[in-house]
């Protein structure tokens, strides 16, 4: 893949302007054309690829230009004076997670901890490529003689004097095993004078060359590009510009509160604080990309690349487990040598959306005469206030970016269990295999093993792609999938307005009045609270929603509050804790975000159910194949029969598609009153019985594992299509199923799916309230107690009836 | 555990053929699985194969709880027209490695393909005592999801 990019927002309004970042590495030019792109989906089962060429501006011919992506985080501090020193004393606690790498590991070498060194000049505490703890002078090299254990504290320290030669590294294992060889210092005797280079002082890394080349030009400080990164923890970092003693390293710990008089007798004394130069404590501003020196030089390092912060300590003492409660406890900032918060590729065009321009799903597509192409998807969204359609779409752009470059496939040994088959790849997968810079998603670990809770849309997103279907599905997932609900929609004639989630998290309702309908996209499952807000005070005041899907609203997001100057929902946060479906799970004491503070997780977790936002919520997933519905005795109520208009009630409802063959598949959503199903919701079809073994129970839903829990089993692995009403004439239909979309265009629209989605569009789409239900409707109803309309005295033992009892 | 049942067993030849014959049922079903459509390419009525014939399921999960490195895929080579088979290198940044030279047509035959070779490959004990190696403990015993 030679040609790849990405624009600098996914969601851009009339008037303003979008830019365009282009990696085209070969000689030449490429062409540029915007596209109305309305279906993804190649399969020859279906209506094929539809785009539309469009006018723009920056159509035509392009010169072509490399640039390339550069991850890894670090923390850096520009070169000054007082990093030039003669004597030293490194030191740190560090916790690293693959301090030995493959070979053949993409960055396989030593990892720097700190350094002020570049080719064989300067200083630096380093892991080296074997393991061992390293501590370098110039081109001298001293190194522990036992290699660091992965996942686990180590006091790291090292001192060089310059009048006598003395070098020294401590390298101390925090937990000593009975079986582990004593650790003790080395030494050695050098004679030499320290060349510093005039390169930053770096955490986590060290100065691998400086130059203009597209990699460097993407780094920062521009031009420098860092190298040697760590993978692991790094706490409490310390500077000094003398060689101290054990015991002086011992009291340096305490960091950089100077004893200044006797009632402050926190921290190193006034003596021996004079040769401190920096040190660093990553417990104050977690919430920022600013690692904080409370040296005397303040010397504040400039994180990049996001690493990982609001985490366990060395001194984390599992009493606390929220960093806001004891941010003391917190002073370690993960480093990943593949974290990315932004490409920083040069602008290749851009363009102003004219004030006419029409909202919906476009992309800029790029070719090259030699065969290159890629797709640059975006959404031309209205401005608040102003809607052009009745019917508005949400595209699920938070989990766009939530399966941001997904690498499962590929690093994921159970994958395959999964779903079911041998997973498929793409071309996409097959790149980012061995292009790691290009960062991972929500649902990765990183390449050292860690979990990914930090995922960024200023790069290009392969996996949000025309053309691309996903393992999971072996069909198009989340947005080429919900380009078939627009290629519905157009098929249909509607008019409609696309919205993205990161406006409604920002705008809220003054985005969504207006509108007499929302349609979802067929995965929403990444959400920001503000964005459930939003929905909730649209449905209570009379607006219908469609949930075109399922696994909808299940994990908290938020966006990084460091990005909000390079806009909008720049960077997601997501920590996968006590439950849910976990492609990898948070560590004790790091639920918690470091970018909002609030508790991550799933939603349910928070007490804001799933079941509340769409009237169903997350009961089972399987990825082999689909199946499809039946109508229940509830579909003729009344209440919802309208939405059967045309269609036979025993009709097998969508037993086809282009997801899985069917229109219930992938992941499925079931009405719980208990867990916020509106107790007067009905089920109105249902694929209950119909799943495969594949299809499993969500681990949230049960307590210990048991048999019986499969689709051929339990009788919550199912889908149910289902609607209620809401206040002020107001109606929720949810369709609860990942692949239903998939069935939409199927036959050219001309299907049973399609009859029902559109008559339930029609009506929600009309103005003013929607009829209101029958008289006799309005009962009070329970939520475990379901049977209250035959009057029953209630007694000790039987508080209530049941309808078995009936 | 049911073993994996070596070469020239009739368990081995009946297990074959009843993948086949699923795979070949599943062929143009945007999706697979290792079950027999009543009709080809429709889901609607599906049957046999892991639901139906337990040491073919049993089998198949062992296969698919292999560890990620040198676990074979499939890969599209050219989209909705050819796929082949290749193997996870198991070492992030290092992409898998195509296996062999053929070229397959039909989305879903490549998944009948490598259920053949893992028979070939895979031992009779694998996941069982005589199989115990020290990554066992070391989160390498097809555990992990990721």
């Amino acid at each position: 893949m030679k040609l790849t990019g990405y624009a600098d927002r996914l969601s851009v309004r009339p008037g303003e302007t979008i830019r365009f970042h282009i990696n085209a590495d070969f000689k030449g030019e490429y062409d540029a054309q915007l596209v109305h792109l309305i279906n993804g989906n190649t399969n020859p089962r279906g209506p094929g690829l539809i785009e539309k060429a469009q006018k723009a501006s920056f159509n035509g011919a392009h010169p072509a230009q490399r640039q390339k992506i550069y991850s890894g985080s670090y923390g850096f501090v520009e070169d000054l004076p007082q990093f030039h020193v003669d004597s030293v004393t490194l030191q740190c606690w560090a916790w690293p997670t693959i301090p030995k790498t493959d070979p053949g590991y993409w960055k396989h070498g030593a990892q720097a901890l700190m350094s002020k060194w570049s080719k064989g000049k300067g200083y630096g505490l380093f892991i080296d490529a074997d393991g061992h703890a390293e501590f370098r002078i110039n081109g001298q090299s001293l190194r522990s003689p036992f290699p660091l254990r992965d996942h686990a504290w180590h006091f790291i320290a090292a001192s060089y004097d310059a009048d006598t030669g003395k070098a020294v590294l401590y390298c101390e294992p925090q937990i000593q095993y009975a079986l582990d060889p004593e650790s003790g210092a080395v030494s050695a005797s050098w004679k030499e004078k320290i060349a510093t280079p005039a390169v930053p002082f770096v955490l986590a890394g060290s100065t691998e060359r400086l130059d203009d080349a597209p990699e460097a030009r993407a780094s920062r400080p521009e031009g420098v590009v860092i190298g040697s990164h760590y993978n692991g923890k790094l706490d409490s970092p310390r500077l000094c510009n003398r060689a101290l003693t054990r015991l002086e390293i011992e009291t340096m710990k305490m960091g950089g509160q100077t004893s200044q008089d006797e009632r402050r007798g926190s921290g190193p004394t006034p003596a021996l604080s004079e040769c401190l130069v920096g040190a660093w404590d990553f417990s104050v501003g977690i919430d920022t990309m600013r690692a904080v020196d409370r040296g005397p030089y303040r010397f504040d390092a400039e994180l990049i690349n996001a690493p990982t912060r609001a985490l366990t300590g060395h001194n984390w003492d599992g009493h606390v487990f929220d960093w806001k409660q004891a941010p003391q406890q917190y002073g370690a900032i993960h480093f990943h040598d593949d974290d990315l918060d932004d490409a920083r590729w040069q602008v290749d065009f851009e363009w102003q959306v004219p004030k006419n321009q029409k909202s919906a799903t476009y992309a800029v597509k790029l070719t090259s005469a030699e065969g290159h192409e890629d797709y640059i998807p975006f959404f031309v969204t209205p401005w608040p206030g102003k809607p052009t359609a009745k019917i508005a779409v949400i595209m699920p752009t938070t989990s766009y970016m939530a399966y941001a470059n997904e690498h499962l496939a590929n690093n994921a040994g159970g994958a395959e269990l999964l779903v079911y088959r041998v997973p498929v790849m793409q071309q996409q997968n097959m790149y980012l295999s061995e292009h790691r810079e290009y960062g991972g998603s929500l649902y990765d670990t990183h390449t050292d093993g860690s979990g990914l809770c930090l995922s960024t849309r200023l790069r290009p997103i392969l996996s949000m792609r025309p053309k691309y279907d996903h393992f999971l599905s072996q069909a198009p997932w989340q947005y080429p999938a919900d380009l078939h609900l627009i290629c519905w929609l157009e098929m249909q004639g509607y008019d409609y307005d696309v919205l993205t989630d990161e406006d409604v998290t920002y705008d809220g309702l003054r985005l969504l009045e207006g509108y007499n309908v929302l349609i979802t996209g067929s995965h929403p499952e990444h959400v920001v609270g503000s964005q459930l807000d939003a929905l909730h005070n649209y449905k209570q005041r009379g607006g219908r929603l469609m949930y075109m899907g399922a696994d909808g609203f299940y994990w908290v997001h938020s966006y990084h509050p460091a990005y909000e100057d390079r806009g909008r929902g720049v960077m997601t946060e997501m920590r996968r804790c006590e439950s849910g479906i976990r492609t990898w799970r948070a560590d004790p004491g790091e639920y918690y975000h470091q970018g909002s503070g609030e508790l991550g997780g799933m939603w349910r977790y928070r007490g804001r159910y799933l079941h509340t936002v769409g009237g169903t919520g997350m009961s089972a997933e399987g990825f082999d194949i689909s199946t499809y519905y039946s109508r229940t005795q509830e579909s003729l109520d009344p209440r919802v029969a309208w939405a059967f208009d045309g269609i036979d009630f025993d009709e097998k409802l969508g037993n086809f598609g282009l997801v899985g063959g069917g229109a219930a598949g992938l992941e499925l959503d079931i009405v719980d009153t208990m867990l916020g199903s509106p107790p007067h919701t009905l089920v109105v079809a249902t694929s209950a019985g119909r799943h495969t073994e594949g299809y499993l129970l969500v681990m949230e839903d049960f307590g210990f594992n048991q048999q019986g829990l499969d689709g051929t089993q339990h009788p919550r692995v199912r889908s149910d299509i289902a609607f209620h009403e809401t206040p002020n004439g107001g109606g929720v239909f949810a369709f609860s199923s990942i692949a239903f979309c998939g069935s939409l265009p199927w036959n050219d629209g001309d299907n049973n799916i399609s009859r029902l989605v559109g008559n339930v569009l029609d009506r929600f789409m009309q103005d003013g309230p929607l009829p209101a239900a029958p008289k006799e409707a309005v009962k009070p109803r329970g939520r475990a107690e379901y049977v209250q309309d035959i009057p029953a005295a209630p007694s000790e033992s039987q508080p209530f009836r049941r309808a078995e009892t009936v | 555990m049911y073993r994996i049942p070596p070469k020239g067993s009739k368990e081995r030849e009946r297990l074959i053929a009843e993948h086949k014959a699923c795979t070949e049922s599943m062929y143009g079903v945007a999706g697979f699985s290792s079950l027999l459509c009543a009709t080809q390419g429709d889901v609607t009525e599906v049957s046999g194969g892991m639901h139906g014939d337990i040491e073919l399921n049993r089998v198949l999960l062992r296969m698919r709880a292999q560890e990620a490195k040198g676990k074979l895929v499939s890969i599209c080579t050219k989209i909705d027209e050819e796929w082949r088979i290749a193997r996870l290198s198991g070492v992030r940044g290092v992409p898998p490695k195509f296996v062999d030279d053929r070229v397959f047509t039909e989305e879903n035959e490549v998944q009948h393909a490598i259920f053949l070779m893992r028979l070939d490959e895979m031992s009779e004990t694998d996941g069982q005592p005589e199989d115990f190696n020290e990554g066992w403990k070391r989160r390498s015993d097809n555990w992990t999801v990721t």
